[in-house]
């Protein structure tokens, strides 16, 4: 009995590690399709509206690369419950498409693993929530520690910043961050 | 060895049950395992969803991202083009006027049109009717955001459709989806209005363009909210929310014809014997079918929609008269409208009371050009009246502000000498921030010396965030009376009426230079004569909800309008209050009213407007001014903030998989505007422009403040994980089964041996 003990506590453990990691993508993933659904709400009525009703933020923008046919809805805020089921926008930033740097957060081993394959001249495209639609290009990207991001919120041109952690395939965290920096090409307005 | 048997065999049914936990434990694992594995695939080889996307071409967002058709050069061939008629008709008290725009579409795609146009104030915007082909599809009106969602499914599938929705009480947007290659469809809309009485003339104001507004720029928070999960508070507050709704594009004149002709037919049929009918602001031909109508049309045609038509007509007789008592009869209630002008004071009777004037003067870039010279005119003739026992200051502000003198000073010959050459040097240029300006004339520092205070505020109003100067108002005017003076050749009226309504003052137009004199005489009046105040009315018999609720004090000449709701028409009207220090009043029979139109929309358009200056004041809470509002609004079917009109062909036009390309039309630049001092250099294009114009200049008022550390933005964690523990996880399962086989093979070697 007792050398079929430790296997099985084993076994358990292992099981619910892994299940909960599992969790988080498949939480990721779930979330996106129901984001999306209220997004598409959001950006037909210009409302506000909340993807599920207990959930304290809300789909602000959606982010598009064609060219590797990549995309995610971004929530409000980048509370761990609002990074765990999207990216978000850091509240203290402005919006897509206003003049300053908007800047967008995400998981790297979820929402924002595409970042590794866009690169400098890709255009990332907005939708935000009214309707609005944005085209930026990527210039340059860098990597940086999280307390010196290197982003000035009071850039004068109209910038967009997607933030991730780096590097991408390590699978503890770290305080290094990768910037993709990207400037509007054409305001459709 | 024996031992150790039998106590193997003792524990076998426990065993069996936990060997079933861990087979169920197991299938369990499989599961979540696959499914990780399949989100895995779906989420990040976003290939599939992509293909998806791309394949219906009728995204929302999708469908917005055609440009502008307009070139730059000025070839206009290739946008869609519109074309305005204005009908009115003038029937005693009240006004309808149609307005038709024609939109034409030239290209070879189908195009979602969006144009921004200004109303009146005042007016009650009722019906909405779309000409498709010869057929008239009459629009209904629903709430704002239901009204959006009838129109973009409309779009979606295909259909022609348009929507009226309002932005400020005189911005509308009419967007009209789906007009097809070469197709021509017409937006009719409606609306009643009450005509302007002042003294002896009556007029009528058909605003033309919407000027370009100043929208201060938002201000970034710094407050780091990530302790507490992104509140609702970490929102950045935009004093202008919806700046992108009420900023179309501006063509330069210099660079670009001017578009959107508009025809303007005036039917005027006073109730009385006519005088003069006169035109300010273009030239027209005017008929007289009798001596009591005219009919006004302009006399080269159509114009360009770049400055206000205003009309005033007198009556033939030295009088206006001075009572005016309309009626309507709609479903079970009747509805009243009163006009009353109270006799002015003899002003000899008494000496008026010493003053304390702030002029407030905008020389912000959007006064360029002609405004600054009429605003500088008004200002001048407005210091040369004061008495040497008033006291007065003068404040100028564009981004910036500069108070001439700390307080207020004697209006002694050096002073008001020192403020003429201070207003002459005024050059316009730089952003609107009204806000600060408006603070600083309410801020009452002398206290209360037993003189009048009144703040006269010259400016075109172009800005966007009217509400915040309401709340400064509302909070701050303490006994101060706000006067506003409307400049150029399309003033805000809506917040010159409405501030000067919150400030208990009173409000004029100049529009041209020529009008400067008599304006501001007749504004002077009103500054210098004793208000008719503690007015009340009361009605013997019928049970009336009157508009306004508390009725304002009025001024010299100005007449008392009041829109009543009645049960029944019977008894009299009393109108009580005191003229200077002696009281007065007036009563009216209700069976003398005369028959009127639309007095009803009139009657719901006010009551609308009491509920919005109660939620500026926070005398009401915004839900039950909404829930007011809304309930008016679609009893009395009139668009407001919260409802829309909106109409829909229900016959599919655009076949499907056709593009849609949206086309937000142009507006001409008012008349006398200076377009570099609005949107600087020329060689800006107009989509640039407006980003340009949100913070014109580089004023530091207007520059967004910059954050106490260079690198205020802190990245947040961005790694889960979920790796870790799925590896963490596999591994312990590995060693888990390694340990399961080993101590099974055990088990059986020993059975065996």
């Amino acid at each position: 009995m007792p050398r079929l003990l430790l296997p099985l506590t084993l076994a358990l453990m292992g099981l619910i590690l892994f299940g909960d990691g599992a969790c988080i993508h498949a939480k990721a993933w779930l979330a996106q399709m129901l984001l999306e659904r209220a997004f598409d709400r959001s950006v037909a009525t210009g409302e506000v509206i909340k993807p599920w009703s207990w959930v304290d933020t809300w789909p602000v923008a959606r982010i598009e690369v064609k060219r590797i046919g990549a995309s995610a809805i971004v929530l409000e805020g980048t509370s761990g419950q609002a990074l765990a089921f999207g990216p978000g926008h850091i509240p203290q930033t402005v919006d897509a498409g206003e003049r300053g740097v908007a800047v967008y957060a995400a998981h790297r081993d979820t929402h924002f693993r595409f970042l590794q394959s866009v690169s400098v001249g890709d255009v990332i495209e907005i939708t935000r929530r009214d309707g609005k639609h944005f085209r930026y290009r990527a210039d340059y990207s860098a990597v940086v520690r999280d307390d010196a991001s290197g982003i000035d919120p009071a850039a004068q041109g109209v910038e967009l910043v997607l933030a991730t952690c780096w590097p991408f395939d390590a699978v503890t965290p770290g305080p290094e961050r990768y910037v993709l920096h990207a400037t509007s090409i054409e305001t459709r307005e | 060895m024996d031992t150790y048997d039998t106590a193997d065999n003792e524990e076998h049914p426990m065993l069996k049950a936990l060997i079933k936990l861990g087979l169920f434990l197991l299938a369990q694992g499989v599961a979540v395992m696959l499914m990780a594995f399949v989100a895995l695939l779906v989420s990040f080889g976003t290939s599939w969803s992509a293909t998806i996307e791309q394949a219906s071409l009728l995204q929302p967002g999708d469908a917005k991202s055609g440009s502008l058709l307009l070139k730059e050069d000025g070839a206009t061939t290739e946008a869609i083009r519109l074309g305005t008629d204005i009908d009115v008709t003038v029937s005693g008290p009240t006004l309808r006027a149609r307005v038709t725009q024609i939109f034409r579409n030239p290209t070879k795609d189908w195009v979602e049109a969006t144009y921004v146009y200004p109303l009146a104030t005042g007016g009650a915007v009722d019906t909405l009717k779309m000409v498709v082909g010869g057929r008239a599809i009459v629009g209904d009106i629903k709430e704002r955001q239901q009204a959006r969602v009838i129109y973009e499914e409309a779009r979606r599938a295909g259909q022609k459709a348009a929507l009226t929705e309002q932005e400020r009480p005189n911005i509308f947007t009419n967007s009209v989806a789906n007009i097809g290659p070469g197709e021509t469809v017409l937006v009719q809309i409606e609306y009643q209005e009450p005509v302007h009485q002042s003294g002896n003339e009556y007029s009528l104001r058909l605003p033309l363009v919407v000027a370009p507004r100043y929208n201060p720029a938002p201000i970034v928070q710094s407050v780091d909210f990530r302790k507490d999960g992104s509140g609702w508070g970490a929102a950045t507050s935009d004093p202008v929310p919806d700046r992108d709704r009420i900023s179309p594009p501006v063509l330069d004149p210099a660079r670009n014809a001017p578009v959107n002709p508009t025809s303007i037919t005036v039917r005027l049929k006073a109730g009385f014997a006519l005088g003069e009918v006169r035109s300010h602001h273009h030239n027209v031909k005017i008929e007289s079918p009798d001596n009591m109508a005219r009919v006004v049309t302009l006399a080269d045609g159509a114009v360009p929609a770049d400055r206000d038509f205003e009309l005033t007509w007198k009556p033939a007789a030295e009088k206006a008269p001075s009572v005016g008592l309309f009626r309507e009869h709609i479903g079970d209630a009747d509805y009243l409208l009163a006009f009353v002008t109270p006799p002015s004071a003899e002003q000899t009777a008494q000496k008026p009371l010493p003053r304390e004037v702030v002029f407030v003067i905008d020389n912000s870039g959007s006064m360029g050009g002609t405004s600054i010279v009429q605003a500088k005119a008004s200002l001048a003739y407005a210091l040369s009246r004061l008495q040497p026992t008033d006291r007065f200051n003068v404040i100028r502000f564009d981004d910036t502000m500069d108070l001439l003198f700390p307080t207020s000073v004697p209006a002694d010959a050096a002073h008001v000498g020192e403020a003429t050459s201070f207003v002459s040097a005024l050059q316009a240029r730089g952003g609107t921030e009204m806000v600060p300006a408006m603070r600083a004339a309410l801020a009452d520092k002398l206290g209360d010396t037993g003189m009048v205070r009144q703040v006269v505020f010259l400016t075109d109003g172009a800005i966007g965030n009217e509400q915040q100067l309401f709340e400064a108002i509302a909070a701050m005017r303490g006994r101060s009376r706000v006067f506003m003076v409307g400049i150029g050749s399309a003033p805000n009226t809506y917040l010159m009426t409405r501030a000067a309504e919150l400030g208990r003052g009173a409000f004029t137009h100049i529009g041209s230079v020529e009008q400067v004199e008599e304006r501001m005489r007749g504004l002077f009046a009103k500054l210098e004569n004793p208000a008719v105040t503690g007015l009340t009315a009361k009605f013997s018999e019928a049970k009336a909800d009157v508009t306004p609720a508390i009725i304002p004090d009025v001024y010299r000449d100005e007449p008392l309008v009041l829109a009543a709701r009645l049960d029944k028409l019977a008894g009299s009207l009393e109108i009580k209050g005191r003229v200077g220090d002696r009281p007065w009043s007036v009563t009216l029979p209700l069976q003398n009213a005369a028959e009127g139109n639309g007095l009803s929309k009139l009657w719901a358009k006010r009551k609308i407007g009491d509920a919005e200056v109660a939620r500026a004041m926070r005398e009401l809470a915004p839900e039950e001014a909404d829930k007011a509002i809304l309930a008016l609004a679609l009893d009395h079917q009139i668009v407001t903030r919260l409802t829309s009109l909106v109409a829909v062909d229900k016959a599919p036009s655009r076949p499907e998989g056709a593009p849609l390309k949206l086309s937000e039309l142009p507006i001409n630049l008012p008349a006398g505007w200076d377009f570099e001092k609005v949107f600087g250099e020329r060689p800006q294009i107009p989509a640039q422009s407006r980003e340009r114009h949100a913070d014109a200049g580089s004023s530091p008022a207007a520059r967004r403040p910059a954050p106490a550390a260079p690198d205020a933005i802190r990245l947040p964690k961005t790694a889960t994980s979920a790796e870790l523990k799925m590896i963490a996880g596999l591994i312990l399962l590995v060693l888990a089964s390694t340990l399961f086989v080993f101590n099974r093979r055990r088990l059986l070697l020993t059975d065996a041996a």
